[in-house]
C-alpha cells in the first residue's frame, strides 16, 4: 500500500506543478476556456486520485477549489485576481498537504481553514458554510438523468376527493427540471362549467434522476381514476437541448395537445444529436490523452541511472573488443565487432535521449517566481520564456535550477527599476525579463536577459578595489570588469534585501554551473540591461572524440569542437614567429600542445594540426598524429584535479590505458591569457 | 566496517620514503598496487602524477615524496601505490600514494604512541598523529586524511620550524 501512496505522492506533486503552470497561464489571459477546462481537468484528477488513495483532506479541498472552477465554467464566476491568489495559495498548501506530517501542524491548520473560508466564501458569498453538501447533491444529479414524458389528466371530479392536481403536479416538478403544459381545450363555454370539475390536462417533460417508480408514487393517489402516461423518453436530460424545448413548446401552443408519439419523434431526434455531440467530445477528448498516454511511460530515475551506466560500460567493452579483433587475426571477426560496434552506438545514442528531458517544467517554476516576486517588489514585470521545448540532460536541469533561480532574483531585484525610474529614463513602466533557450552545436544556451539598469562598471571596478579584489592600478576591459561580480564576496546591493544580495552571489552560480561542466558570461549596458547567459553540455556521461596521441599520450578531442583536421610538416610549426599557420589559404592561430605541455619536441616530419572552434575564431592544436574517432565514457579525475579544469575528465581506452579527455575552450582561454 | 570498529583496530601498515618509516592505519588502506603505468596530467602540481585505471575508475596518484619536500628518486621494483581513502570533508575520496617499499603490518598499541616532541620537530604536527617505537626503529605515524585531503599542497615539513633553527642562535 504504501509504494502506492508513494506513487500517488509523486504523480500528486506533477499534478500540483502542472495546475501552477495552467494557473499561471490562465493568470495571462483569463478568459481563455480552453485553460480554464484544463486547470478544472487537472483538478479534477488529483481530486480523484486522491480520494481513491485515502487523502481525505486534499480530496475534499480540491473538491472545493474545484467547484470555483467549475462555476467559471459554466459562466456562474470569472475569473479575477481574488481566485487566482486564492489558487496560487492553495496550489502552495496542496504541496503541504502531500506530507501527512504536517497535519498536525498548527500553522497548517490555520492555513486550511483560511484557505477553505476564503474557497466558500468565493463559491456561496451568502452561505458559506453548507456548500460542501449543496454542490456534492447537484453534482450526482447531473450524472445520471432520463427525461420522462408525463400526460396527467385528472378524474372531472377530482376536486371532490379533496385533491388539488397542482400540489401533485408541484411534487412532481420538484423531482428534477421540468417543463408543464397545461392545456385548456377542454373547457365547455362559460354557461356550462360546473365550477368544481377539473377540465384541465397537463403534459409534463420532467428530467430527472429518479425512475419511473418515483413518478408513479406522486399520483399513486389519483392513478385509479385518472388518466396517467408515463413514458421515459430518453437517458438524457432532453431539456438540457435548447432545440428540443423550442419545438415541443411550439407545438404545444398550435396543437391541442403534443401527443406522445410526436413527442417521441422529437426525443429521439434530440438524443440522436446529444449523442452526435458527446461522441465529438468524446473523441476529442480521447485524442488529447492518446496522446499523452501512448507518448511515453513512467520510469524511475533509479533505472535510467543504471541503464546510462551500463551503456557506458558496454562502450568501454565495445572498444576492448574492437582492440582484440584488431590484434588477432581471426577471420569473420571483423565484421561481427563492427556490427557491435554500430549497435552499440545506436544504443547509446538512445539511451541518451532517454535521459534528456524538456526544460519546460524548470521554466514553469520560475514563472511562478516571477509573479510573486513582482508583487513582493511592486515591480511590474512580463516574463517571456522561450525554447522551453529544449532538452537537457536531467541531471543538469536538476542542478540548473538554483542559479537560474538567482540569476532570475537578481534580474528582479537589481536589474529592473522602480516603475517611476523606467518612466523617468523613457522606458516602459513594465519591465521585461527574457528567458530564452536554444541549442548551440552540442551545448544548449541558456539566456537570462533584462531591460533594466545595467551593471555599471565604473561602480563594480571601484567597489572591488575597495574590497582589495584587484589592485587599484590595474587597467580592465569592461569584460574583466564585469566579470568581477563572479568573485566570492561579491554583491552589488545597495542594501540587503529579502530576495538577493546576501554576499553568496554570482560565484555561487558560476561554481554550480561549472560543477555540470558548464560556463557563464555576463554582458550588460547601464541603463539598457543586463543579459547572463549559461552555456552548458547536452549530456554529461559520454562524448565522441578524437583520439589523438602526444609524445605517446592518448588524448581525447571532443569531435563536437573540431573543424577540421590538416597535416602540416613540422618546419612551418616550429619555426613560426608568430603562432600563425597558413591553411588552406588562410591564417590559423596555432599552440602546440607538445610546447604547451612542456613535453621535448617530437622527431616527426609531419604534424596534425586539430582546428578547434573557439569562440568565434578558428584555433589549431598541433597533436603528433590522429588516431581515430573514438566514443568517449567521461570519468572524473577527482578532486585533486578539481582546479585542474582543462581536461573535463578522463577515459579508459580499449587496451586499460588512461587517456585525458580536454576541454578545448578552456585549454585555449589558458594558453592565450598566459601570453 | 564502521569508525568504531576501524578505531578498534591496532594495525598499521608500514612504509618506507628514504631511511624514514611511517605509518598509516589500516583502516584508511584499500589497497597495495605494484606501479603500473601513470597517465600524465599536463599542467598539474608536480606532486601530482597523474592517473591510473584502477578497475574502471579514474585514481588520482600522488608522489608521496614530493609532497612530503623530499627529493625524488627513480622508481624501483619496490616501488608500491597504496591505494588511500581519504575523508575529504567527509566524503570519501579515492586516491594513490607512491612510496618507496611498503614494509609490513605491524600491532601498535594506543599506548605506544608518543606524541610528537613540539620542539625541534621536523614536521607540522597536525600531519603527525605520533611516534611510536617498534624493535628499536622509531616510526612516524600519519594522518593521513590530513595529508592528502585535497586542498592540501604544502609540504608537510614545518619551513618555520627550519628557520628558526638557522636563524635563532641558541
Amino acid at each position: 500500500m504504501d509504494s502506492f501512496r508513494n506513487k500517488f505522492i509523486e504523480e500528486a506533486a506533477e499534478l500540483i506543478d502542472k495546475l501552477e503552470v495552467s494557473v499561471l497561464e490562465l493568470e495571462k489571459s483569463p478568459n481563455d476556456e480552453k485553460l480554464i477546462q484544463q486547470v478544472f481537468r487537472v483538478m479534477h484528477t488529483l481530486k480523484g486520485n486522491s480520494a481513491m488513495f485515502g487523502f481525505d483532506l486534499i480530496d475534499s479541498f480540491t473538491h472545493n477549489l474545484e467547484t470555483i472552477y467549475d462555476m467559471i465554467r459554466n459562466g456562474q464566476l470569472e475569473v479575477s485576481k481574488d481566485i487566482l491568489n486564492i489558487t496560487f495559495s492553495s496550489v502552495d498548501h496542496l504541496k503541504a498537504m502531500l506530507d501527512e506530517q504536517n497535519y498536525e501542524d498548527p500553522d497548517f491548520k490555520t492555513v486550511h481553514d483560511g484557505l477553505m473560508g476564503k474557497i466558500n466564501s468565493i463559491i456561496n458569498p451568502g452561505n458559506a458554510e453548507t456548500v460542501t453538501q449543496k454542490t456534492e447533491t447537484t453534482k450526482e444529479k447531473s450524472e445520471s438523468l432520463s427525461t420522462y414524458y408525463i400526460l396527467f389528466e385528472p378524474n372531472e371530479d377530482i376536486f371532490k376527493n379533496g385533491t388539488n392536481p397542482l400540489y401533485l403536479l408541484d411534487e412532481l416538478c420538484s423531482l428534477g427540471d421540468h417543463k408543464v403544459f397545461a392545456h385548456f381545450n377542454r373547457l365547455p363555454g362559460i354557461m356550462e362549467i360546473i365550477p368544481n370539475l377539473c377540465y384541465t390536462y397537463w403534459e409534463v417533460l420532467l428530467a430527472t434522476d429518479q425512475d419511473v417508480n418515483a413518478i408513479h408514487d406522486v399520483f399513486i393517489f389519483v392513478e385509479t381514476d385518472s388518466k396517467l402516461e408515463i413514458q421515459k423518453l430518453a437517458e438524457e436530460n432532453l431539456l438540457a437541448d435548447k432545440l428540443f424545448v423550442e419545438e415541443v413548446s411550439q407545438l404545444a401552443e398550435v396543437q391541442k395537445d403534443v401527443g406522445l408519439v410526436t413527442i417521441q419523434r422529437l426525443a429521439t431526434k434530440a438524443v440522436a444529436r446529444i449523442n452526435k455531440e458527446k461522441a465529438k467530445q468524446f473523441t476529442k477528448e480521447r485524442i488529447a490523452t492518446k496522446d499523452k498516454t501512448a507518448a511515453s511511460i513512467r520510469v524511475s530515475s533509479d533505472k535510467l541511472d543504471h541503464l546510462m551506466n551500463l551503456v557506458s560500460e558496454l562502450v568501454t567493452t565495445q572498444a576492448r573488443l574492437s582492440l582484440f579483433a584488431e590484434q588477432t587475426n581471426v577471420p569473420g571477426l571483423a565484421p561481427i565487432v563492427e556490427n557491435v560496434h554500430k549497435l552499440t552506438r545506436q544504443l547509446r545514442d538512445i539511451a541518451f535521449s532517454i535521459v534528456l528531458i524538456p526544460i519546460e517544467n524548470l521554466f514553469g517554476r520560475f514563472q511562478r517566481l516571477v509573479r510573486d516576486l513582482s508583487a513582493e517588489l511592486h515591480k511590474e514585470v512580463d516574463f517571456i520564456v522561450e525554447g522551453a521545448d529544449t532538452e537537457l540532460d536531467k541531471t543538469i536541469i536538476e542542478n540548473l535550477s538554483d542559479p537560474l533561480m538567482h540569476v532570475i532574483r537578481n534580474s528582479m531585484d537589481h536589474g529592473i527599476e522602480d516603475a517611476r525610474v523606467r518612466i523617468a529614463n523613457g522606458k516602459p513602466a513594465k519591465g521585461k525579463i527574457h528567458l530564452k533557450a536554444f541549442y548551440s552545436g552540442a551545448s544548449v544556451i541558456i539566456q537570462v536577459s533584462d531591460d533594466g539598469a545595467g551593471i555599471d562598471t565604473e561602480t563594480i571596478h571601484a567597489k572591488a578595489i575597495s574590497k582589495g579584489l584587484v589592485p587599484s592600478d590595474k587597467k580592465m576591459s569592461k569584460k574583466e570588469i564585469l566579470d568581477l561580480i563572479f568573485l566570492p564576496g561579491f554583491s552589488t546591493a545597495r542594501k540587503v534585501t529579502d530576495v538577493s544580495g546576501r554576499g553568496v552571489g554570482m560565484d555561487v552560480v558560476k561554481k554550480k554551473i561549472a560543477d555540470i561542466r558548464g560556463e557563464v558570461e555576463v554582458e550588460s549596458e547601464v541603463g539598457k540591461g543586463t543579459t547572463i547567459t549559461i552555456k552548458l553540455p547536452l549530456t554529461l556521461s559520454i562524448i565522441d572524440g578524437l583520439l589523438v596521441s602526444i609524445d605517446s599520450s592518448p588524448f581525447v578531442i571532443p569531435l563536437s569542437s573540431i573543424d577540421k583536421i590538416y597535416a602540416v610538416d613540422k618546419e612551418s610549426v616550429y619555426n613560426s614567429f608568430n603562432n600563425l599557420v597558413t591553411l588552406d589559404g588562410t591564417q590559423i592561430p596555432f599552440f602546440s600542445l607538445r610546447k604547451e605541455f612542456n613535453l621535448k619536441p617530437s622527431n616527426e616530419e609531419l604534424e596534425q594540426v586539430v582546428v578547434v572552434n573557439f569562440e568565434d575564431n578558428r584555433v589549431g592544436l598541433v597533436v603528433d598524429y590522429v588516431i581515430g574517432e573514438y566514443q568517449a565514457v567521461l570519468k572524473p579525475l577527482g578532486k585533486h584535479y578539481k582546479s585542474h579544469d582543462i581536461f573535463s575528465g578522463a577515459t579508459i581506452l580499449g587496451d586499460g590505458t588512461v587517456a585525458l579527455v580536454m576541454d578545448t575552450n578552456k585549454i585555449i582561454k589558458m594558453f592565450a591569457t598566459r601570453k | 566496517m564502521d569508525t568504531e570498529n576501524k578505531n578498534q583496530i591496532k594495525s598499521y601498515l608500514t612504509f618506507k620514503l628514504g631511511n624514514e618509516e611511517f605509518a598509516a592505519h589500516v583502516g584508511k588502506v584499500l589497497n597495495i598496487l605494484e606501479l603500473t603505468p601513470i597517465t600524465k596530467v599536463p599542467k598539474a602540481p608536480e606532486y601530482l602524477k597523474g592517473v591510473i585505471n584502477l578497475r574502471g575508475a579514474i585514481l588520482p596518484v600522488i608522489d608521496t615524496r614530493i609532497k612530503f619536500g623530499m627529493p625524488e628518486t627513480e622508481y624501483t621494483n619496490n616501488t608500491c601505490i597504496i591505494v588511500l581513502d581519504i575523508d575529504v570533508d567527509g566524503e570519501s575520496v579515492h586516491v594513490g600514494a607512491i612510496v618507496d617499499s611498503v614494509q609490513a603490518v605491524l600491532e601498535i598499541d594506543n599506548s605506544q604512541i608518543m606524541p610528537l616532541p613540539t620542539l625541534g620537530s621536523r614536521y607540522k604536527s597536525e600531519f603527525i598523529i605520533g611516534m611510536a617505537k617498534v624493535d628499536e626503529r622509531f616510526i612516524i605515524i600519519l594522518n593521513m586524511d590530513a595529508i592528502f585531503s585535497v586542498d592540501e599542497i604544502t609540504s608537510i615539513v614545518d619551513s618555520n620550524q627550519t628557520i628558526n633553527e638557522e636563524t635563532d642562535p641558541q
